[in-house]
């Protein structure tokens, strides 16, 4: 994949493949072995942009685990204060007594992986747990725990390794910050 | 680890997987343009391994879309209709779809999704399947672009499941025997 021309939107290449891939595999080195006595784990996957991390992090676990996924859209700019978002696909299966670790591309505002910890939860889960790639710490209004990250990142417009602009970029296997005049 | 301890045998290693992906990647890459912007569609669950690899390969505009589906019952099979849980996030009038599917068995389910994306008037839908099961084709499917022809076996890994197991090992194994008869 190294070999892949990079778009002329690009600014800069903030994390690429070699670092990203090593990341991942220290995370599932470390969830394998907090979860290596634990039965019924299940990674629930945040449509669409966690798909690619998940397909990582999934491959680099030596434990047995289920995967599933959610999708989200928002409602309106109105409730952003609360992060309700709409669950437009529910998991397949049911949560409750499992060991549930949300994995997710992105951590901005908080917001949404807020709202989601808060509607699992309800579902009595044995355990639950984050894992986020990347978090941008400046842009957090909210506290949310994340149990295992990937990198902090400043407050840029990043896309590739799942993140998106308008639907772009989203499969680049690095993450680079946008050109500022492209989202302008 | 009991994930591996149920494989009986290596079908198609990590290696060669990657590279027969990677080939996938410039195959596509030779028929479409940043201008034709096509829209890969990925049925979950299988697939998302494989259009993660694939995907990060592409160098033309693109975009990513899931969708979820479920079998009515067994009543239905024969027909391949499917309820549909989780639908395309955009249309796809004048579009041109890739379908990127993990394994074609049977090929209902598959002729159904293809004649169900065809009726919404896309500009080409064609078809890239990772795995191809032949000997158990009922109904005819043409597939654009094929990884590998397997034969009749419990296939396992890069996706694909038994019981939602084995998804993440990083080749496709043929699954023991004793593993699915026991519960069978």
């Amino acid at each position: 994949m190294g070999n892949r021309k990079i778009p002329a939107e690009i600014e800069q290449v903030l994390l690429d493949e070699t670092a990203i891939q090593a990341r991942v595999r220290q995370l599932g080195a470390r969830i394998s072995a907090d979860y290596a006595e634990i039965d019924d784990l299940v990674l629930v996957g945040v449509l669409k942009g966690a798909f690619i991390f998940l397909s990582d992090l999934a491959r680099s676990l030596t434990i047995p685990h289920e995967v599933d996924f959610i999708a989200l859209s928002s409602y309106n700019k109105g409730v952003v204060s609360t992060g309700a978002v709409r669950l437009i696909m529910d998991t397949r299966s049911s949560v409750t007594g499992r060991n549930v670790l949300i994995v997710e591309d992105i951590l901005d505002t908080g917001y949404t992986l807020d709202y989601l910890i808060r509607i699992f939860q309800a579902r009595n889960p044995a355990s639950l747990r984050t894992c986020v790639f990347v978090s941008k710490p400046d842009r957090h209004q909210v506290e949310v725990p994340i149990d295992y990250l990937g990198f902090e990142v400043p407050d840029e417009w990043l896309v590739g390794y799942g993140l998106d602009y308008a639907d772009r970029f989203r499969t680049l296997p690095y993450i680079g910050v946008l050109k500022q005049e492209v989202y302008e | 680890m009991g994930l591996r301890d149920d494989v009986a045998r290596v079908l198609i290693p990590e290696d060669e997987l990657q590279a027969r992906v990677a080939e996938l990647g410039q195959e596509i890459n030779a028929l479409y343009t940043d201008g034709d912007r096509p829209l890969l569609v990925c049925v979950l669950k299988g697939a998302f391994i494989f259009l993660a690899d694939l995907t990060r390969h592409l160098e033309m505009r693109h975009e990513v879309d899931f969708m979820e589906i479920s079998s009515y019952g067994a009543g239905t099979e024969s027909t391949g209709v499917v309820r549909i849980l989780l639908d395309l996030e955009q249309s796809i009038e004048g579009r041109h779809v890739l379908i990127v599917e993990d394994i074609v068995d049977s090929g209902r389910t598959l002729a159904y999704m293809a004649r169900n994306l065809r009726t919404r008037g896309p500009a080409s839908l064609r078809i890239c399947a990772l795995l191809s099961k032949p000997s158990r084709r009922e109904v005819d499917v043409e597939l654009d672009w094929v990884g590998f022809e397997v034969p009749n076996e419990f296939v396992i890994g890069y996706g694909l499941d038994y019981a939602e197991e084995y998804r993440n090992l990083p080749f496709i194994g043929v699954l023991k025997e004793n593993v699915y008869a026991m519960s069978g």
